[in-house]
Parts: C-alpha cells; sequence; structure tokens
C-alpha cells in the first residue's frame, strides 16, 4: 500500500508540528515499520522544543526510562528562556486580558492607542510578543501561543516583515489546536494577503503550494470546507496552476472531495479535464477510477478501482473521514452513469459492479426509487432493472433549443440596451458642462 | 558628307523613315545592312538622346502654349522643364562637361523675354482671365528664380543674337520644319561632342570643325542634305561607300575607345606595379623558409614580442582596405606564426596570431551571401581547434572582447588578449550553414560536408567549455545556444530504448544535455530572443523523443503562440519546425486531435515548404524581387535538417480523416456543420470531381480512398488504403517506431469507423447487437461498449443500451415533416443569433470574454488552451476559438438547465 501514500510528499508542505499527527496515523497503520517511524518522529520531534514528546517518543522506542542528562539541561534552558521572554512581555500581559473581554476594543487602531497610552506600549514589545508566541509553538503549547499571535495580528501593521510569518502560525495553531471556525477565518485572510502581496512569481507559487497542503487539514474538518475545497482548488485558476505546476498529487483530495459532494456534479466535468491533462504525472486509484467510470466507461474497472480506492482512503490522514461517504456516492455515480446508458440491467450484474450483494442492492435500488432520485421500475421476475427513459421528442428537442435562444436574445437586448443608457448618461453629461 | 555619318547617331532615328520614304533603295543593300543600323541606333538612343529628346519635346510644348499665351500651361511645361533638366544633368555633366546645351539655354531665354513682354503688356495682362494671370505671376517668379543658375549662359547667349533669328524663322515653319528644328536641337550637343574626334579620322571638314558650337542653322542644313541625298539615291555603289566609311569611322571610334582603355589598363598596372612594390619584399618571403626571414623582419633584427606585435598590427592595419591582398595576409599571417612559434615568442603572442589568423580568413570572401573556399575552410577549422586549445590548457590567458587594444599584455603571466573566440565561432558555424547550402544535398559532396558537422561541434563543445570556465552568463548563454541548435534537430535512440528500460536509468542522453543546456538559459539569459530559441529547441528535441506531455507543457507554459508574430523570421521558421515535430509527436502518442490542431496552421495555408524553409516555391508573377529571393534563400534549413513533407502531409490528412469522416456523419443534416479541415475537403472534392478514379497512387489518393471507405464504416478497406506497402516506404517507415505507429493506426480507424457507422446506419436499424459490433471490428466487446456509451452520454447517439440481450435499442424517432422544418427554422434562428453575438462581440471589443482576457497566468491559460484545443495562436483562429468557447458556455447552460429541469422532475 506503500506505493500509494502521499505522506512523504505532504510532508515536505507542512510545518514541523503539522506533520506530527500525519506521523501518529501512519504509526496505527502498519504500511511502514514502526521502528523506523517512531526514530524518526524522535528525530523530528528533537528540532523542537517539545521536551515531553521527545521523552514520550523516547519510551515507546523502548530506549530508557531515564531522561538523559542533556534533555534535563535543554528542558531548564527552555523554561528559562520562556521565563524571560514572558518577563519580556509582562507589561502588555494586561491588555491581551483587555482585548478578551473588552468588546469595545475591536477596531484596531483605537486599541493600539489605547495601548499607548494606558499600558505605555513600545514596538519592542510586540517584537518579543511575537518571540514568546514562536517560542511557545514551538514548545507546543499552542492555545497560549495563539492568543499572543492574535495580539500580534491586531497591533501589527500588514507591511511588517512578520506579519505573514505571525498569520501561518496562526493559521498553524489553530488547526493544531483543532479549533476549525477561526482556522477557516486566518486561511482565508492568509489567502488574501498571499494573492494581494506582491511575491515573485515563483515566491508567490511556493506560498500557494505550501496553502494549499494546511488548507486540506482544515476543509476536511470543516463542515462548510467541502464546498471551498472545490471552489478554491478546482475555479481558483492561481490555485489549480500551483496544483497542476507544484503537487498534482493534491488531485487525489480534490477528486475526493467532488466524489462527496453530491450537490457539486456539475464540478465533476471540470475535474476530468484536470484529471485527464495530469494523468501523466500523478495518477492513482482515485482519479483512475473517475478517469474509467467518465472517460471510458469502463465499470468493471471502475468497480476493481473502487475497490482500491478504499484502502487508499483508509490509509490517508487526510479523507479517512470520508471513507463510508466516498463509497457510497462512487456506488450512486457507477449506478448514476449506467442508468443514463442503459434501458435495462439485471440485478445481479448491477450487485456485481457495485460490489454489493444481489439482495443488497436491490435493497439499495428499491430505496432509490423510494426517495424518488431514479424513474425506474423492477421486473422482479426477470430480476431487472427497467428505466423509464422516454426518448427525447423532437417537440422537446426544439423546446430546449428555442429556450437558449430566447434567454440569449434577451442577454443580447439587456446589453444592448444598457449600452445605449450609457451612452445617452454620457451625453446627458457632456451637455452638462456647456 | 561623310561626316555625319561618322558622328551618325544624330540622324539615326531618321534613318527608318529614310527607307520608307526611299522604297527604290536597293533592297540587298538594305537588308544587308539593317540589322547593323538597328544595333546602332539602339546604343545611341541610350540616355543622352532619351533625355534630350524629352526636353526638347517640353520645350516645344511650351512654344505652342506660347503662341496661344496659355499661361497656365506655360506654368506646368516650365515645372516639368525643370524636373526633365535635373533627369538629364548627371548625363550633360557627363557627356558635354557640365556646359549647358545651348538649345536649352535658348529656350530659357526666349521664356524670359516673353513673359517680360507679357508682363509689361499691362492691356493685354488686364485682359488675361484669371487663372491666368496667376499663373504668369508664379510663373514669372518661378523663371527669374531659375535664371539666375544659368546667369553667364544667358548673357553669353545673349551676345550671339544671330542664332535668335535661326529661331524665329524655324518657327515660321510649318509642323515638318519644327521636327526638323527638333532634330536640329538633339543634333547640336553630338556635334560638339564629336569635334575632337574628327581631325583623328583625317575628315577634313573645315566648317564643322572650326565652328565649336556648331550653329544650328548648318546643321539642320546637313541633316536635310542627307535626307535629300538618300532619297535621292544615287546607286548602290555609292550607298555601299556611305556604309563603308560609316563603319570606318565606327571602328575608329571604337579604336579609340580601346586605346582609352590601355591607357587606363596601363595606369592600373603602373598603380599596381607601385602596390607590389610596397609588398614586394614580402611576397618573396612566402617562397622560402630560410631566406626570406631578415626580409620578414631585419636581417640581424633580435625577433621579440614586440617587434612581432609590431608586424602583426602592420600586416592587420592593411586588413579591409581595397587594394590589399588577402590571400597574401592570410599567407604572411601563418608567416608570421610559425616565426613566433620558432622563437617561442609565448602562448599569449600565438593567440593573438591564431586570432588575427581566424579574422583574415574571414575577411577573405567580401561577399556574405556566398560561401567560403573549401582549403579555407579546412584550414579555419584546423587554426580554430589549435587556438582554442592553446586557450584551454592555459588558464592564464585571458582572452575577451573587453580588453582594450592598450591592456593587452604579452609577456607576463596572467595574459590579456583582445577578440572574442564566441564571435568567432559563431562566424564560423553561419559559415559551415552556408558550405551545406551551396552543395546539392542529394550528392556526395553534401555528405563530404556534412562530415565536418563533427569537427565543428568539436570546436563548439571546446569554446563550451572555455566559456563555462571564465565567460559571463550572456556569453554562455550564447555559447549553449549554439550547441543546442546542433543538437536539437539529432534523434537519440538511447532516449528511447532508456524509456523502455533497454538502458539503465542512469545514461546520459541528449535529452539530459538539452535538459541542462536549456535550464541554464531559461534561468540567465536576459535577451529575450536566446531563451525563445532555446525553448523552441527544447521542445522540438522532446517532440522528437516522443516526450508528448513535457513538449505540450512547455509550448502552453511558454505562450509562444501568442507573441511569435513579432519575431525575426528564423526564430518563426523554428517554431514551425517546432510545430510540425510536436504534431507528428502528438500523432505518434495517439493525440489525433491535438496533431491535428498542431498542424493546421500550416498545413492551410497549403505551402509548408515555405514556412519551414525548406525550399522555395517557384516564382509567380515576380512575387518577389531578386533582393527579396536573395534574403530567403539565406534563411532555407539545410538539407539534413529537413522535416519530411509528405509524411507531415500524409500524418495531417489522417488525423483530418479520423477526425472529419465522423464528424461528418454525425451532422450530416445539420445547417451549422463546419468543416474542421479545409485542406481535406479540398482533397475529398477534388477526387468526387474526377469522372473515373482509378486505384490510388500518390499517398493523397490513398487517404482519400481511405475516407471514403471510412465513410461507409469499411474499416477493412480503409485501414488497407492506409497501411499498406505502397504507404510503408513512402511514409510510415520514416518513424522510429513505424510498427507501433500502424497498430496505432488501425485502431483508430477501427475505433472511427464503429463510430461513423454507428452515425450512418442508426435510423436503419431499431437495435444492434453488440458482440455482433465487435466482431465486425474486430474489437473487444469492452471497448465497443465504451465507446457506444460515450456516444450516448454525449447525446451523440440516441440510443440506450439493454443489458440482458446485449444490444443497442435505438430511440431515433423520425421526426414529421413539419417537425424536420421546424427544426431546420430553430437551427436558423441560432445562426441568427449567433452572428448578433458576433456583431455585438466586435463592436464591443470581446465583451463576452472580458473576465479571461484579464487573467493571463499560465496555468489558467494553459486550461483555456486545452478547452479549446488551440494551439496555432494566429488571430483568426484565436477568434475561432473564443467563439468555441462561447459556443461551449452555452451549451454548458443549456446543460445545466437541462439537469435542473431534471431534478424538477424527478421531485
Amino acid at each position: 500500500m506503500a506505493q500509494f501514500d502521499l505522506t512523504r510528499i505532504n510532508c515536505q508542505y507542512l510545518d514541523r508540528h503539522l506533520t506530527f499527527p500525519l506521523l501518529e496515523f501512519l504509526c496505527g497503520k502498519e504500511i511502514y515499520n514502526q521502528q523506523e517511524l517512531l526514530e524518526y518522529i524522535l528525530e523530528t520531534v528533537n528540532k523542537t522544543n517539545m521536551i515531553d514528546y521527545t521523552m514520550d517518543t523516547r519510551k515507546r522506542l523502548n530506549l530508557s526510562q531515564e531522561m538523559p542528562e542533556e534533555l534535563v539541561q535543554r528542558k531548564a534552558e527552555v523554561l528559562a528562556t520562556l521565563k524571560q521572554l514572558q518577563n519580556e512581555v509582562a507589561p502588555i500581559m494586561k491588555a491581551t486580558d483587555i482585548l478578551k473581554n473588552g468588546e469595545s476594543m475591536k477596531d484596531s487602531k483605537t486599541f493600539v492607542n489605547a495601548l499607548q497610552k494606558d499600558y505605555n506600549f513600545k514596538v519592542e514589545h510586540l517584537e518579543s510578543a511575537y518571540k514568546l508566541a514562536k517560542y511557545l509553538y514551538e514548545c507546543g503549547n499552542y492555545q497560549e501561543s495563539t492568543s499572543y499571535l492574535y495580539f500580534c495580528l491586531i497591533v501589527m501593521s500588514p507591511n511588517d516583515k512578520n506579519y505573514l510569518n505571525v498569520l501561518w502560525g496562526k493559521l498553524a495553531a489553530e488547526i493544531l489546536t483543532l479549533n476549525w471556525n477561526t482556522a477557516l477565518e486566518d486561511l482565508t485572510r492568509l489567502r488574501d494577503y498571499i494573492d494581494s502581496a506582491n511575491f515573485s512569481t515563483i515566491q508567490a507559487l511556493q506560498q500557494r503550494t505550501w496553502l494549499i497542503h494546511w488548507s486540506v487539514l482544515v476543509f476536511f474538518n470543516h463542515p462548510k470546507g467541502r464546498d471551498l475545497i472545490i471552489e478554491m482548488f478546482l475555479y481558483k485558476p492561481l490555485y489549480l496552476n500551483a496544483i497542476q505546476t507544484m503537487c498534482p498529487h493534491i488531485m487525489r483530495y480534490l477528486a475526493t472531495a467532488v466524489v462527496i459532494n453530491r450537490t457539486r456534479r456539475n464540478a465533476l466535468k471540470d475535474l476530468i479535464k484536470v484529471i485527464q491533462q495530469e494523468s501523466y504525472t500523478y495518477r492513482d486509484p482515485i482519479t483512475e477510477f473517475l478517469e474509467c467510470l467518465y472517460v471510458n466507461f469502463d465499470f468493471e474497472g471502475a468497480r476493481l478501482k473502487l475497490h482500491e480506492c478504499q484502502t487508499v482512503i483508509l490509509n490517508d490522514f487526510f479523507i479517512v473521514a470520508c471513507l463510508n461517504e466516498f463509497v457510497e456516492d462512487a456506488r450512486l455515480m457507477i449506478f448514476e452513469t449506467f442508468c443514463r446508458i442503459h434501458q435495462c440491467i439485471t440485478i445481479s450484474m448491477l450487485a456485481d459492479k457495485l460490489n454489493m450483494k444481489p439482495n443488497e442492492a436491490e435493497c439499495w435500488i428499491v430505496n432509490l426509487i423510494r426517495n424518488a432520485r431514479l424513474n425506474a421500475k423492477i421486473d422482479s421476475k426477470l430480476g431487472h432493472v427497467v428505466m423509464g427513459t422516454q426518448p427525447l421528442s423532437p417537440y422537446q428537442q426544439l423546446v430546449e433549443k428555442i429556450d437558449s435562444l430566447s434567454m440569449r436574445s434577451e442577454h443580447l437586448a439587456g446589453l444592448i440596451e444598457r449600452k445605449s443608457k450609457q451612452k445617452n448618461q454620457e451625453s446627458i453629461d457632456s451637455w452638462k458642462y456647456y | 558628307m561623310s561626316r555625319f555619318f561618322a558622328n551618325g547617331s544624330d540622324s539615326e532615328s531618321e534613318s527608318s523613315e529614310e527607307e520608307v520614304q526611299a522604297p527604290n533603295f536597293n533592297k540587298a543593300a538594305a537588308f544587308q545592312f539593317s540589322d547593323d543600323e538597328e544595333e546602332v541606333k539602339r546604343v545611341v538612343r541610350s540616355t543622352k538622346e532619351k533625355r534630350y529628346e524629352n526636353l526638347t519635346s517640353i520645350i516645344k510644348t511650351i512654344r505652342n502654349h506660347k503662341k496661344i499665351k496659355d499661361m497656365s500651361s506655360i506654368l506646368t511645361s516650365f515645372e516639368d522643364l525643370t524636373r526633365a533638366y535635373q533627369k538629364a544633368l548627371p548625363v550633360i555633366s557627363k557627356e558635354e562637361n557640365g556646359v549647358t546645351p545651348r538649345f536649352y539655354i535658348r529656350s530659357l531665354a526666349e521664356l524670359e523675354d516673353f513673359i517680360n513682354e507679357v508682363w509689361d503688356d499691362r492691356e493685354g495682362r488686364r485682359n488675361l482671365s484669371k487663372n491666368n494671370s496667376k499663373s504668369l505671376g508664379t510663373l514669372r517668379q518661378k523663371v527669374r528664380k531659375y535664371i539666375k543658375d544659368f546667369e553667364e549662359d544667358l548673357s553669353r547667349f545673349r551676345e550671339a543674337p544671330d542664332q535668335e533669328s535661326d529661331v524665329e524663322e524655324e518657327e515660321a515653319h510649318d509642323s515638318d520644319a519644327d521636327r526638323a528644328a527638333e532634330d536640329s536641337d538633339v543634333g547640336v550637343p553630338k556635334i560638339a561632342e564629336a569635334v575632337p574626334k574628327i581631325p583623328k579620322v583625317a575628315q577634313a571638314k573645315a566648317p564643322a570643325a572650326d565652328d565649336d558650337d556648331s550653329d544650328d542653322s548648318i546643321d539642320w542644313d546637313s541633316d536635310t542634305e542627307s535626307e535629300t541625298e538618300s532619297s535621292e539615291d544615287e546607286n548602290q555603289y555609292q550607298n555601299m561607300r556611305e556604309r563603308f566609311l560609316k563603319r570606318t569611322t565606327e571602328k575608329e571610334d571604337k579604336d579609340d575607345d580601346k586605346r582609352k582603355d590601355k591607357r587606363k589598363e596601363q595606369k592600373t598596372k603602373i598603380r599596381k606595379r607601385a602596390e607590389d612594390d610596397e609588398d614586394g619584399e614580402w611576397e618573396t618571403v612566402v617562397k622560402g623558409h630560410v631566406v626570406e626571414k631578415p626580409k620578414m623582419f631585419e636581417k640581424d633584427a633580435e625577433i621579440d614580442i614586440p617587434l612581432v606585435l609590431a608586424k602583426l598590427v602592420e600586416i592587420m592595419s592593411a586588413r579591409g582596405k581595397k587594394r590589399t591582398d588577402r590571400r597574401l595576409q592570410i599567407d604572411l599571417l601563418f608567416e608570421l606564426r610559425d616565426i613566433s612559434e620558432q622563437h617561442q615568442l609565448g602562448t599569449a603572442v600565438s593567440v593573438k596570431i591564431h586570432f588575427s589568423i581566424i579574422s583574415a580568413i574571414f575577411d577573405y570572401n567580401q561577399k556574405i551571401s556566398e560561401p567560403m573556399k573549401l582549403e579555407h575552410w579546412a584550414l579555419l577549422l584546423e587554426v580554430m581547434q589549435s587556438l582554442l586549445k592553446i586557450l584551454l590548457v592555459n588558464p592564464d590567458i585571458n582572452m575577451s572582447e573587453n580588453v582594450a587594444e592598450e591592456h593587452e599584455e604579452f609577456t607576463q603571466a596572467p595574459f590579456y588578449v583582445r577578440g572574442c573566440p564566441l564571435a568567432a565561432v559563431e562566424r564560423l558555424d553561419d559559415e559551415f550553414t552556408k558550405l551545406l547550402k551551396e552543395c546539392d544535398p542529394h550528392s556526395n559532396d553534401y555528405v563530404s560536408r556534412l562530415k565536418d558537422e563533427v569537427n565543428v561541434v568539436k570546436i563548439i563543445e571546446l569554446v563550451l567549455q572555455y566559456f563555462e570556465r571564465v565567460g559571463n552568463n550572456n556569453e554562455r548563454c550564447r555559447i549553449y545556444l549554439r550547441k543546442i541548435e546542433h543538437l536539437y534537430y539529432k534523434f537519440d535512440p538511447d532516449v528511447l530504448k532508456r524509456k523502455r528500460g533497454e538502458l539503465p536509468a542512469t545514461t546520459n542522453t541528449s535529452v539530459d544535455v538539452m535538459d541542462r543546456l536549456c535550464k541554464f538559459i531559461y534561468a540567465k539569459d536576459d535577451t529575450d530572443r536566446i531563451r525563445t530559441r532555446a525553448i523552441l529547441a527544447h521542445i522540438y528535441h522532446h517532440a522528437m523523443h516522443d516526450n508528448w506531455f513535457q513538449a505540450r507543457d512547455l509550448v502552453l507554459m511558454s505562450h509562444l503562440q501568442d507573441n511569435i508574430d513579432a519575431a525575426d523570421p528564423s526564430t518563426r521558421i523554428l517554431y514551425n519546425r517546432m510545430m510540425a515535430n510536436l504534431g507528428l509527436c502528438a500523432f505518434r502518442q495517439e493525440n489525433v486531435k491535438d496533431a491535428h490542431h498542431c498542424l493546421v496552421d500550416l498545413m492551410v495555408t497549403g505551402k509548408p515548404k515555405e514556412l519551414l524553409a525548406q525550399g522555395l516555391l517557384p516564382q509567380r508573377q515576380h512575387e518577389r524581387s531578386a533582393e527579396q529571393e536573395k534574403i530567403e534563400k539565406q534563411r532555407q534549413m539545410p538539407f539534413h535538417m529537413h522535416i519530411n513533407l509528405e509524411l507531415l502531409e500524409c500524418v495531417y490528412l489522417v488525423s483530418a480523416m479520423l477526425l472529419e469522416i465522423p464528424y461528418i456523419a454525425a451532422h450530416e443534416f445539420d445547417a451549422r456543420r463546419r468543416m474542421i479541415s479545409k485542406t481535406f475537403y479540398q482533397q475529398l472534392r477534388s477526387s468526387e470531381r474526377q469522372s473515373l478514379v482509378g486505384p490510388p497512387e500518390s499517398m493523397r489518393e490513398h487517404v482519400v480512398a481511405a475516407a471514403k471507405a471510412m465513410r461507409c464504416g469499411n474499416w477493412q478497406a480503409c485501414a488497407n488504403f492506409i497501411v499498406n506497402k505502397k504507404m510503408n516506404t513512402k511514409v510510415w517507415d520514416l518513424f522510429y517506431e513505424s510498427d507501433r505507429v500502424r497498430e496505432m493506426l488501425v485502431k483508430f480507424i477501427k475505433e472511427e469507423s464503429l463510430r461513423t457507422y454507428l452515425f450512418t446506419y442508426s435510423n436503419v436499424y431499431t437495435s444492434i447487437s453488440i458482440p455482433s459490433l465487435a466482431q465486425m471490428y474486430e474489437l473487444p466487446v469492452q471497448k465497443v461498449h465504451s465507446i457506444i456509451s460515450k456516444m450516448i452520454i454525449n447525446e451523440e447517439l440516441m440510443a440506450s443500451l439493454d443489458d440482458p440481450s446485449e444490444t443497442v435499442v435505438m430511440h431515433r424517432s423520425e421526426p414529421s415533416r413539419l417537425q424536420a422544418l421546424a427544426m431546420q427554422f430553430v437551427d436558423k434562428v441560432t445562426n441568427l443569433v449567433d452572428v448578433n453575438e458576433k456583431i455585438f462581440d466586435m463592436k464591443q471589443g470581446n465583451f463576452f470574454q472580458r473576465g479571461n482576457m484579464g487573467n493571463r497566468d499560465r496555468g489558467y491559460n494553459r486550461n483555456q488552451n486545452n478547452q479549446g484545443g488551440n494551439w496555432g495562436g494566429q488571430r483568426r483562429d484565436n477568434r475561432n476559438q473564443r467563439n468555441r468557447n462561447q459556443r461551449g458556455h452555452h451549451k454548458q447552460q443549456q446543460q445545466q438547465q437541462q439537469q435542473q429541469v431534471q431534478t424538477i422532475d424527478e421531485e
């Protein structure tokens, strides 16, 4: 299963702290050697200041129960630094409290003014607050870090050199504290910032690539995320471009999101176009499933791929939660396509294609018919499902064509009218000056 | 008498008239000499005569106008006159030492007098019409102004007023006399010219000789005399004698000319001798080694660096001068090199001399368009190689353009030499191309020339090494580009072998080399041209090795098609070559549609040969001047880089067939059908026009025959027409993996035939069994199923599958007549709306596309491009694409609506 595992690639684009959940997830999956994984985690953790976590990992590796000397020393050091930083920030600590309670302090300018007046606030304080936040984050104290970062965010001007870092830090901390609502807010804020700031092309591409990876975490956990991910990845050209050039593997998440989103079926067409275009750089069971179903109409292939998809999803940290939904929706997609093409289907064949038992399948179809999602009847004697399709009558064709026509003409007429109005307006305006 | 034949020319214009006038003229004699006469006439009439005639005719019109006092006409005529005189000036200055011809002066004087007269006559002036009086004013001013330049001549003319009476007399004559006067006018300068010759001819004709200015009356007289004489036509003998005499004088003239020439030659010889004298001591040097050395330098001179350099400068300073013997210069430089090597003057000096030799060889050929001589070419290669070897072995020599002459350093360790090996190698490369183009590509010459390519590449490689050590980015880019241009069109089978795993993945192939070079250029180049060319070559190379996706992405992301129109011709040629190759690659990689899109722009013009610079089309109605042709010839690709045109055309036609035939079948009764490929249509139509179609012979006929077979869904015949022995040798064997291509072709033919079959015959069936279709088309059932499903989903085929019986059930209900008419009507209305939108679109600028146009990010356009499938990037096509997009957009809307309707229904 390791061939479809994307953790290695994904981790390149994630913060060190954000990789821990992924790695821990992998530990439970037995795809890789447990021992090696743990060693890798230890190595990564050692680069941070999370001493407790280091100890924990060491224990799991059965290295020793005792804390090594250097770790003890480091812990002391870390605590000392923390103390020192906290002292530096102490003068404005109270201010943050006010911020938490004071509803009236929402406007950042008045807040800064108030700070300067009441608390003798200086720019250095901001600097140290930022440092403290970073340090706290490195120590794994995300909750506290967010509050400092929030403070920084409000006080800092967007031109500050640390502003971007603060945004990223805030997002990471919110993700790690599983605060999805605020994470989503931060995500939008960060995206706006990246899109509006004038990076060089390469820098912007890099920033976007990072953002795409981080946002996957948010999108699959936030209830609104499933629409947003399609919106952002597929319909924002800048991001689609970044995916195509830097990280085509994100196609997996995009495809999953489209499949499990029943209301956005028309996104499928665009998605398939992109998948086909990138098929030479990236393919996995999920994209292949869609390709089988919508490009080649190979139902047998789709069935096999669906089977593979299940294992892939099961082993992917980001989308593991969507497994059942995915399977259900994928089946429905197969079935829908089937119905559009066929007039008459045997239930046993259908069951086969859907990875179901005939009885189950029949039950499933009955449910579909009852919910009026399907215009069909079951011929239980022969074991067939007969579609209630009517051929498109010429009359209908005619109506269809004319329908669009009238709309187009109306549109055109509207445009012309607007134009002439504008012209009139202009001529009236120009007369005013005489 | 004979004098007039001696000068001859003046009356020659009449000689034909003479003959007409004298029918009793001895015919034999006339025939005998008529040729001769004409010849003379032609020679003489050339410049002087023509100009003078022009002048006199204008003068005559002025005279006529004067009579009726038509001032405005005089004014225009006068302007014509001055202009004509301006034209005649070079002739005058040449033939008469700048003396203004008398008749011209006379006319000016007359004109002045006339104007003064009219001006003074106040009464008459008042009577003039408004227009005329106005013209008179301007004319007066103009003449006054103009005459100032001729003041001297005029005053001299007025001193001898006797001639004026002559003129008046002439004027009194009738029209005949007028003509004569005209002739006499022409005659004047000729005689003046002939005068100095006369003594030599020893034709004593005192009066004429005395009268330097040769007054008109006499001249006129003599003319009439000659006329009368010839009309009299006493006897043949006299006639003969005249002719003879005339001839002798002619000869005499010629002799005279020759003598002059000789004198000139002598002079030049003397001059040359003088030159030779200057260089004399050098010439002998070449012959022997020991002897001439003291002549190169002073006998006992101590040969050291400054001395050699001084000599070098001396030799090189002669460079570019007209009288320098270029061959000698080269020899001298070689000599100098040997001497410097004998005395071990150090590498830097030797580098300098080497470089001088190279530039001297380049100088040898003065015309840029001509290739250099083979011997020099061989010499050049050798010198170039040795120069580069020295440069590479001695890292302490700095050779670059940036070293000023004064800062050159030859004596101690960090040597500085001025010169640019890069420019030299670029020139060398260009020369090589010229040499190749000179040879007949089908001869052995070409092959033997082509063998030098190895050497050229080797030299480029050496320079590249050198510049990788010392060069700046720009120089490196330039030399990289040179290397790329020698690399990109060469096929490396290792690439494909590696792809198939026959070679280990670590093998270094040309694709890797290209990648490295091109990426450096992409990153470091600051001139746009090198980068563009590098990209084009890179794509070409990828396409050649079947790296379809890489090639495609490079094309789409570089946005070359947007601004290639602004590039220089050679880059555009490269672009066309790239597109052609990309099309071939797409075809090999089973992307028929893309192949068609790539090639359509090349083929639709009907002259891919010109677009690819692989030969000039035969001249049609002098479309281009000789100059243009020369330039175009310079742009041609050498033969070994050509892309096979027949292959290209065949690939294009076959892919057009695969797209077009099912399309035709599907839209048989569609009023809005548009053709996909015009060229293909032309071929089809021209074959349909034939009354009797024989078995196919040429490639095109094969494709057309195949297309016809496909229209009936007969895949077997179609495949046989496309893939057979004849076509294999003609076309398909040119592909590297021809078997794979053929297989792919047959597969596509089967699929598209099946589709065509279904489109064409679906109205005959109520149901078709899938297995039998599969059997018919020898396709797996799975594939047939998939094809039919696709057609159903795309609403191309009104049918649905019946799973238990494995059949396709057709739903096609034939529309009634009324319905059919209604459908047609709707189609027409749709056309109308389309046109309306287009008009609005045009007036508005692209209103519908405004959203898309603002954003030009590369990936975005990449998507857009793929949707429209637009490759060519020509403006015309862009428009098409826009429409296509628009239509797609509407279709989408339509479908959305449909879906909404469906969901509503379902609910």
